[in-house]
């Protein structure tokens, strides 16, 4: 016999609060798309430009943190049975600080300005910061953590090491303090937010929503239990070479082979998350299916081409390489995923919340849509198709920046314009519904 | 009088949809038997908002089995039990 001890609705935060990081997020993903194209090839001359890195935090912050910050205080009390404390002040707050440091820190890059700079790193540091202790007392209240949850913190860990990172190059590169090192540790900054903040949750997470939402086999035991861990070992091992700062041969030597275990433990990731989406028990046609696919193929392309650069210099020192790389790994992957994941987490959230609310009222008359009602798959894989076309385009203009450009930007554009119409017509069938649901109806 | 549902190979939120619409239908002495890949987690509030006990134990087809029965009623508590 088992424990069924129910989840206390009361444990969830309310439904605007993580409605309020999904619908933001678009919205700078609009701004970075704009910006491309007013600006147009200036912005993928190298990653190193102030523009371009500017651009890449509209999307890293504005967008990839955006959304996993919100499904993450959203989805703990659900996963893990253990509720973010204060979770709507703690809501409320990080959304706000990382709305607002997003905003300054684009100013930031594109001014230059010391004051700028600094409020920037105050909002988004005090911002993180209130995320990071609340999500972690609730990961670490949890009894029996399950390989999920391991994950979890392993990927807060990663995002608190991120952010000291990026504070340290940012006060280093501003000139508000003297700071040496700084291409090794802005290398060190990106390596933990992709590979770590956001490798590791979406790792972790999808050991529960792949096989729950795509009705896959569950991934092997040995793949939970050990390629997290093996992962953050390995990141934390070349931290430790790389942050030594010595630039004598045996460091490169060891270093490099310790990436390239991490790296290749993501490979493994996505071949095995693509053989077990080939075995679907149900083949009914899923969006958020197509996403996923498309960010685990890219992910493996980009596990070969950095492999590729690394090894071989006649790839590693062409102009492109810095620039394909980060394209596909933010776009092609972190981007596809957190896009598909949107149209699962929202119409369900959605469903659930009005479900409950019809049970808590035993008011039978009014009739809660189904979850597809809220985001149609027809549209979801319009918006698909889209998102498919802006990131061809944007990795075509990477090499061919004059020509590719602006059709890149006008797609991408489009692309999180129709995502954002999406989700704004479920939250309003949700609220349409939601007010038809009273008790004296 | 026992009804059965299978649900293990549908995708959220489809067992429960069909859960709760089964359950809707229960007369006196009736009860439900879900078979499940996953423990429904998310069904356990739902039920207790609409007046039902349950029971969820490892199933003999799928992983999990849960039993649900309205809340009250001892004919369908002792059959469920006694399955």
């Amino acid at each position: 016999m088992l424990n069924t001890a129910s989840l206390s609705l009361d444990q969830a935060p309310p439904i605007s609060i993580p409605f309020r990081f999904f619908l933001t997020a678009p919205l700078f993903a609009i701004a970075a798309g704009l910006e491309l194209l007013i600006f147009g090839s200036e912005m993928l001359i190298s990653r190193w430009s102030p523009f371009t890195l500017g651009l890449t935090h509209l999307i890293t912050l504005g967008v990839l943190s955006m959304v996993m910050c919100g499904a993450m205080l959203q989805m703990l009390p659900v996963i893990a049975g253990s509720p973010v404390p204060h979770v709507v002040l703690v809501g409320r707050l990080t959304h706000g600080l990382l709305l607002m440091g997003t905003i300054l820190l684009k100013i930031s890059f594109v001014t230059g300005s010391k004051p700028a700079t600094l409020l920037a790193l105050t909002t988004l540091g005090v911002g993180f910061l209130i995320f990071i202790v609340a999500v972690g007392i609730a990961l670490w209240r949890v009894v029996t953590p399950g390989a999920t949850i391991q994950g979890m913190k392993m990927a807060v860990i990663a995002l608190a090491a991120t952010v000291v990172l990026g504070i340290l190059v940012a006060v280093g590169y501003s000139g508000i303090g003297n700071l040496a090192h700084l291409t090794s540790l802005t290398n060190i900054h990106l390596s933990w937010g992709i590979l770590g903040w956001a490798g590791l949750l979406i790792l972790s997470v999808s050991f529960q929503l792949v096989p729950m939402f795509q009705v896959t086999p569950e991934f092997p035991f040995w793949v939970k239990r050990h390629l997290p861990y093996s992962i953050f070992i390995c990141l934390s091992a070349w931290l430790l070479l790389r942050l030594g700062f010595d630039q004598s041969s045996w460091i490169d030597s060891a270093a490099t082979p310790v990436l390239t275990l991490a790296v290749s433990g993501y490979l493994l990731f996505s071949m095995k998350t693509l053989q077990l989406q080939s075995k679907r028990k149900r083949r009914v046609p899923d969006v958020t299916l197509l996403f996923w696919r498309l960010g685990m193929i890219v992910l493996g392309l980009c596990v070969l081409l950095w492999v590729g650069g690394e090894f071989y210099s006649q790839i590693g020192d062409t102009q492109y390489f810095s620039l394909l790389l980060g394209i596909g790994l933010i776009q092609g992957v972190t981007l596809s995923i957190i896009n598909g994941m949107l149209y699962k987490i929202v119409p369900f959230l959605c469903w659930f919340h009005l479900q409950s609310r019809q049970m808590a009222f035993m008011c039978m008359t009014v009739k809660v849509p189904h979850m597809k009602e809220f985001v149609t798959d027809k549209s979801a894989k319009r918006q698909f198709y889209l998102h498919l076309l802006a990131l061809v385009s944007t990795v075509a203009a990477a090499v061919a920046p004059e020509l590719f450009v602006h059709p890149a930007a006008l797609l991408f554009i489009a692309s999180n314009s129709m995502l954002l119409a999406n989700l704004v017509l479920a939250v309003s069938r949700f609220r349409t519904t939601f007010k038809l649901l009273a008790p004296s109806a | 009088m026992e009804y059965c549902l299978d649900v293990s190979n549908l995708e959220p939120c489809e067992p429960l949809e069909r859960t709760l619409a089964a359950v809707a239908r229960l007369e006196a002495g009736d009860y439900l038997r879900i078979l499940h890949r996953r423990e429904p987690h998310l069904l356990y509030p739902l039920l207790e908002k609409g007046g039902f006990s349950w029971l969820t134990r490892t199933g003999e087809k799928t992983l999990f089995e849960i039993l649900i029965w309205r809340r009250g009623d001892k004919s369908a508590e002792s059959a469920a039990l006694g399955s």
